[in-house]
């Protein structure tokens, strides 16, 4: 499709992000004063989507496959916790802190994942349950253990180097694992079959599994990936700052939400692209984080925020209602 | 287009044969809801001891349900209905904030402000309603975009008309009797109030012909419509409604605490959802009560206020919400299937 055409290119679902990227740019160059420069290399937004993008990239996978997962709202905190928890309380080797934190992950997202597909409970109600059980276990546990609900973590010179460097006394690492992760999520969702079983799953997933689409295990899996990604920004967070904070995820959730569906992507399912999702969060952070550089009062980007997700929830519509109706093109 | 015939559709009596038989009765939405409360009763009076039953243990659990309560009704009615409403996290504070700013800051008679607080819910839930039947977006999305927006107005409004995100508000006798007011000392006013709201949902729900429609939506809205049953009208009724409630919450929050707070009512959203949901409401829609939602928001309050007379660490209340909540929803998943796969009695 190397086809610059303009029908196709406004069809494809990255193209309402990009637009709505480029509208409140503009509207805080024009309205805010902003100069262009600094806001595009303030490291502070940055920062803010790639810990945000992280998390969204799997969401918005489960979201294309017809699932929500709001649990990473507890993950987050329950990855970092858990880091500082083995390897600074217990000084364990960090290696076991990581293990620790990913594999409590994998755990909450099997659980998630094994609940969603063995009942017909929505996924909304089962992570909602998973939220706030986790949330309950990581403090009580960190009370319980350490008597406190602020754990110090003195992570090795290797560790900080990977996952909690500061490039440039400024740009978190976690930036760099940010644009691998897309690049990954692109090439996986755009180009295996493992993309494709996803749009199919999302689109009809009772039609998906009469294909041979193993629906069963792909919604496991995808659990498995969101809330592993959460705990995964966690413990990063964790070796960045030097210590874990139990509060704080739960912005995450509608955060992510609102990053992906800005992305392009249809809560019903079966459409959106991994490169929407990296653009909507990209929108999402310099509302949230540019307008401190703009002459607006700060107040006002929650309400930026929710036109902006109304506005594309009503161009993804279009957008879509396009999409079906476009003839296929002639060789 | 919703055709005007509305054929009556003739309500089943819901209170017949409610004892008719054990097995009619189990596959009630109520009755996990109940069994989960006793459960959660019985385990506080013990490791709680003599302070949960004590009049003081009941006000502080009364309390804490009546508030949620009022929110949980109409999410409740949502949900049975096929929808979500997440802005009333957003519209408890912009009401609670408008009260305050025109009575409080600016003076006006208390009832002005009241009026206007209320008619805001009302609005909010209008534009909910509107967005989620012309856009065809599930309301999920729809009412985050619209919680995010409301969060933005009260904030920026409440900063550039007043300089502060919190504002003090003095009622005046009345409005502080009928919103304001402890009951012995303890108990306050708005759990009368939500025992109101509950007698008028139930029978909304339960014995107008609105609850069928309700029902009927939830079950399969496109046949619901084809029925004749102006689907697009009741969605905007139940999210004004939930609007409204919502907006009512934050006016008694504002007359309670003599102040309003932008921060205020985030954590109702999740709360609510968790209510209905321990209460037997089914999210797909079709399947819920009245009682059940009463009955879940009881037992969540007890959770969430018992646990500090109990010597355990106050974080493991909510694990047990989740715990409860997984458990519920799981039990309702069962009843459900067996509701379905239930034949009718022949008539004795």
């Amino acid at each position: 499709m190397n086809n610059l055409d303009i029908g196709y290119l406004v069809r494809r679902p990255e193209a309402g992000s990009v637009l709505s990227l480029v509208v409140v740019i503009a509207f805080f160059v024009i309205f805010g004063g902003v100069h262009l420069g600094n806001l595009l290399s303030a490291a502070s937004w940055v920062n803010f989507a790639a810990n945000l993008g992280i998390v969204a990239l799997p969401v918005g996978l489960l979201m294309i496959a017809g699932e929500l997962d709001i649990s990473i709202g507890a993950m987050i905190p329950a990855g970092s916790m858990s880091i500082a928890v083995v390897s600074g309380y217990y000084e364990l080797p960090i290696v076991v802190g990581i293990a620790v934190s990913l594999g409590l992950g994998v755990l909450v997202g099997l659980l998630n994942g094994i609940l969603a597909v063995r009942t017909s409970v929505p996924s909304l109600i089962i992570t909602l349950g998973t939220l706030v059980a986790m949330q309950g276990i990581v403090l009580t546990a960190s009370v319980l253990i350490t008597g406190n609900a602020s754990v110090p973590l003195n992570a090795p010179e290797w560790t900080k180097m990977i996952f909690g460097q500061l490039l440039g006394g400024q740009y978190q690492v976690i930036i760099l694992w940010w644009l691998a992760l897309t690049a990954i999520y692109a090439a996986v969702l755009h180009q295996t079959r493992f993309g494709n079983w996803i749009f199919a799953m999302g689109g009809d997933k009772e039609s998906a599994r009469n294909a041979g689409i193993p629906t069963r295990r792909l919604t496991v899996w995808l659990f498995v990936l969101s809330s592993t990604s959460a705990s995964f920004v966690g413990m990063c967070g964790a070796i960045l700052f030097n210590s874990a904070q139990v509060s704080g995820g739960m912005n995450y959730i509608f955060n992510a939400v609102v990053s992906v569906v800005v992305g392009g992507v249809l809560l019903t399912g079966g459409f959106g692209s991994a490169l929407g999702i990296f653009f909507g969060t990209i929108t999402f952070a310099i509302v949230n984080q540019g307008i401190y550089f703009t002459s607006i009062d700060r107040n006002w980007s929650s309400l930026i925020i929710g036109i902006m997700l109304l506005v594309a929830v009503l161009m993804n519509n279009t957008f879509r209602n396009m999409a079906l109706r476009l003839p296929p093109k002639k060789l | 287009m919703a055709t005007a015939t509305q054929n009556k559709i003739v309500a089943m009596p819901a209170s017949e044969g409610l004892w008719a038989s054990f097995g009619r009765l189990s596959r009630r939405p109520e009755v996990g809801s109940f069994l989960g409360m006793i459960a959660v009763f019985l385990f506080f009076a013990i490791f709680a001891g003599q302070v949960f039953v004590s009049p003081a243990g009941f006000a502080s659990w009364l309390n804490v349900a009546a508030e949620i309560g009022i929110v949980a009704l109409p999410i409740g009615l949502l949900m049975i209905a096929g929808d979500l409403d997440l802005s009333i996290g957003a519209v408890i504070p912009a009401a609670s904030l408008t009260v305050a700013i025109i009575s409080g800051y600016y003076g006006a008679p208390d009832s002005v402000g009241i009026a206007a607080a209320l008619v805001l819910g009302l609005l909010v839930g209008f534009v909910n309603g509107y967005l989620v039947l012309r856009t065809g977006v599930p309301s999920l999305i729809v009412t985050i975009g619209v919680m995010f927006a409301v969060m933005g107005l009260t904030l920026g409004f409440a900063v550039m008309l007043t300089g502060s995100t919190s504002t003090a508000i003095v009622p005046d006798a009345i409005s502080k009797a009928l919103f304001g007011q402890f009951i012995a000392g303890m108990f306050q006013i708005t759990i009368f109030w939500w025992i109101l709201f509950a007698v008028i949902f139930a029978w909304l729900l339960h014995v107008s012909p609105y609850g069928n429609w309700i029902f009927a939506m939830g079950g399969d809205k496109e046949s619901a419509r084809n029925a004749g049953i102006p689907t697009e009208r009741l969605t905007i009724a139940l999210f004004m409604i939930s609007g409204f409630c919502a907006a009512f919450i934050g006016v008694s929050q504002a007359m309670v605490y003599q102040s309003a707070q932008v921060a205020a009512g985030q954590s109702f959203i999740f709360n609510s959802i968790m209510c209905v949901v321990i209460g037997g409401v089914l999210l797909t829609g079709g399947f819920g009560s009245v009682v059940g939602v009463v009955l879940g928001t009881i037992t969540f309050a007890m959770v969430n206020q018992g646990i500090f007379f109990t010597t355990f660490d106050p974080n493991l209340g909510s694990v047990i919400i989740g715990a409860l909540l997984l458990v519920a929803v799981l039990m309702n998943d069962t009843f459900r299937k067996m509701a379905l796969s239930y034949s009718p009695k022949s008539k004795k």
